[in-house]
């Protein structure tokens, strides 16, 4: 459904991605894991648009190009096909939790009013929010923020929503809400990309685990492939460096 | 020294004529001054080729000048170049336009940079987040980023206005018949300066004051996102005591919630 090859990204001369290719398919709930500075963040914000690339191709929702031949009508696509929940949530402050969600159905894509809300209640009751729905979200938490920005994602039916680092922001207690959320989620066939640090979200809830390090991916496979009989040194010094500080 | 008292009731009155000429100069200026303001700043900050260097240019000049010198250039140069357009007629043009002028052209480097810093106070995260929903940028601006930037920019607008009703009154030098020139006419008779002076002194005061409330009454209407559940009950309604307005916090957050917020 979704097909990266050779994507490459550098900043200020500093590479960060140096050729990345993989693919998604249609139901895949993929973790990429990594330690920090490897690129993952960047990965999600160039496949997104919101970073230019610098090479590499893309092959999703009809289009088929290099990233640096896409047009204005080709970003418009990309951005109406994906959904992004970002660290540190970016709700748009002025609106309240249901006006979050039917602002992208209303203004981007012309969805009544009234339809807008309905989905909008719809996608707030599966992040379990419905009594939130008037609320601003600096009267919301971290965690009732997060599971907003979620049901924002997931109003707008994307083909492949993208997650960069859910849970990085929140307090250790309000984790759990929105990994529940996620793994809900994926439990209904939706299709994810998720940069993360929880080991056990990317061990339990995905069907592949992508490893990067240094902007290449090291090594992909299943869960229990990566966890339990990883290939490659690279992987293995990083599980048992983050697993031991469990 | 006693003070005329029926002499300063007598310009009281007459001066009221006066009040709607700089409430008018005031509104005039603003209004015209805040799109254009908005507009300069996006200028600035996109960097637009030319038009940038020409609005940078223009906020020095402006703000490095003296108002009265702004004041006596525009009151001189224009009605001689409208006298070369449109002939003698130039002259009885009613200088109020003058004023509507000059204020305005200072306004708009004052709000300028306003909107600048405002505009600059909006994450940059919420541009995305409204991309990521499939929204065009412009689109964006004008219902995500420009509402939160008014915000922030309330208090500094409520201070660009009280400069803006203060400096008006200079306008009597193009002989504008506001407050001040009324009360200094009306002095003129008798030499009661100080008198009419501290008629206007107490004008301009109800005046400012009045703006300062309307200000903090739009910011608060404004801004009741930012607020979490809490009560704010405070704007201190007596310009001379120095006693704090009370705080209320009324909240139905649990403390770990609020410490959240306090982090983010």
């Amino acid at each position: 459904m979704l097909t990266i090859e050779g994507l490459k990204k550098s900043y200020a001369g500093h590479d960060i991605l140096k050729g990345i290719s993989f693919n998604v398919n249609k139901g895949d709930v993929i973790s990429i894991i990594g330690p920090s500075g490897s690129g993952k963040t960047t990965l999600l914000r160039t496949i997104t648009t919101l970073e230019e690339a610098d090479g590499g191709h893309i092959s999703f929702a009809g289009i088929d190009n290099d990233f640096q031949k896409l047009n204005g009508k080709d970003i418009n696509t990309i951005r109406r096909n994906v959904g992004f929940v970002f660290q540190n949530y970016n709700l748009f402050n002025n609106k309240t939790a249901l006006q979050n969600i039917t602002e992208g159905l209303i203004v981007a894509r012309k969805v009544k009013k009234s339809e807008a809300k309905k989905i909008a209640l719809e996608a707030l009751e599966r992040v379990g929010l419905t009594d939130r729905q008037n609320h601003y979200p600096s009267q919301l938490s971290g965690g009732q923020q997060q599971r907003v920005g979620i049901a924002r994602a997931i109003a707008l039916n994307p083909q492949v929503i993208f997650f960069d680092e859910p849970t990085s922001a929140l307090d250790p207690e309000l984790v759990g809400e929105v990994l529940k959320v996620m793994q809900d989620l994926a439990n209904s066939g939706t299709t994810m990309v998720v940069v993360t640090h929880q080991m056990n979200f990317a061990r339990d809830v995905s069907n592949r685990v992508i490893f990067m390090a240094d902007g290449y991916i090291v090594e992909q496979g299943s869960p229990k492939k990566i966890f339990e009989n990883p290939s490659e040194e690279r992987t293995k010094k990083f599980l048992t460096d983050i697993l031991s500080n469990v | 020294m006693s003070l005329d008292t029926n002499f300063m009731v007598k310009v009281a009155y007459t001066a009221l004529q006066g009040i709607p000429v700089t409430l008018n100069i005031v509104l005039v200026a603003l209004l015209i001054s805040l799109p254009i303001g908005v507009l300069f700043a996006l200028i600035r900050i996109y960097r637009i080729k030319v038009l940038e260097q020409f609005v940078k240019f223009y906020v020095s000049l402006v703000r490095g000048t003296p108002i009265i010198a702004q004041i006596l250039i525009v009151y001189s140069a224009f009605p001689s170049l409208l006298n070369v357009i449109i002939g003698k007629a130039a002259f009885d043009i009613n200088p109020i336009y003058y004023a509507y002028i000059v204020f305005t052209l200072n306004s708009i480097a004052t709000l300028t940079e306003v909107f600048r810093s405002a505009l600059q106070t909006v994450d940059k995260g919420q541009m995305e987040a409204g991309l990521m929903v499939g929204m065009q940028p412009r689109q964006t601006f004008w219902r995500i980023i420009l509402p939160q930037a008014l915000i922030s920019a309330v208090p500094n607008i409520a201070n660009a206005t009280l400069y803006l009703i203060k400096n008006s009154s200079l306008a009597f030098i193009m002989s504008v018949k506001d407050i001040t020139a009324i009360a200094k006419t009306e002095a003129a008779f008798n030499y009661n300066f100080l008198e009419a002076y501290l008629v206007v002194w107490v004008y301009y005061l109800i005046i400012c004051y009045s703006a300062e409330v309307i200000f903090y009454l739009l910011e608060r209407y404004f801004s009741r996102y930012r607020r979490p559940t809490k009560q704010t009950t405070g704007f201190n309604w007596l310009p001379f005591s120095l006693k704090q307005p009370k705080l209320t916090a009324k909240t139905d957050l649990t403390e770990s919630e609020r410490t959240n917020h306090a982090n983010n």
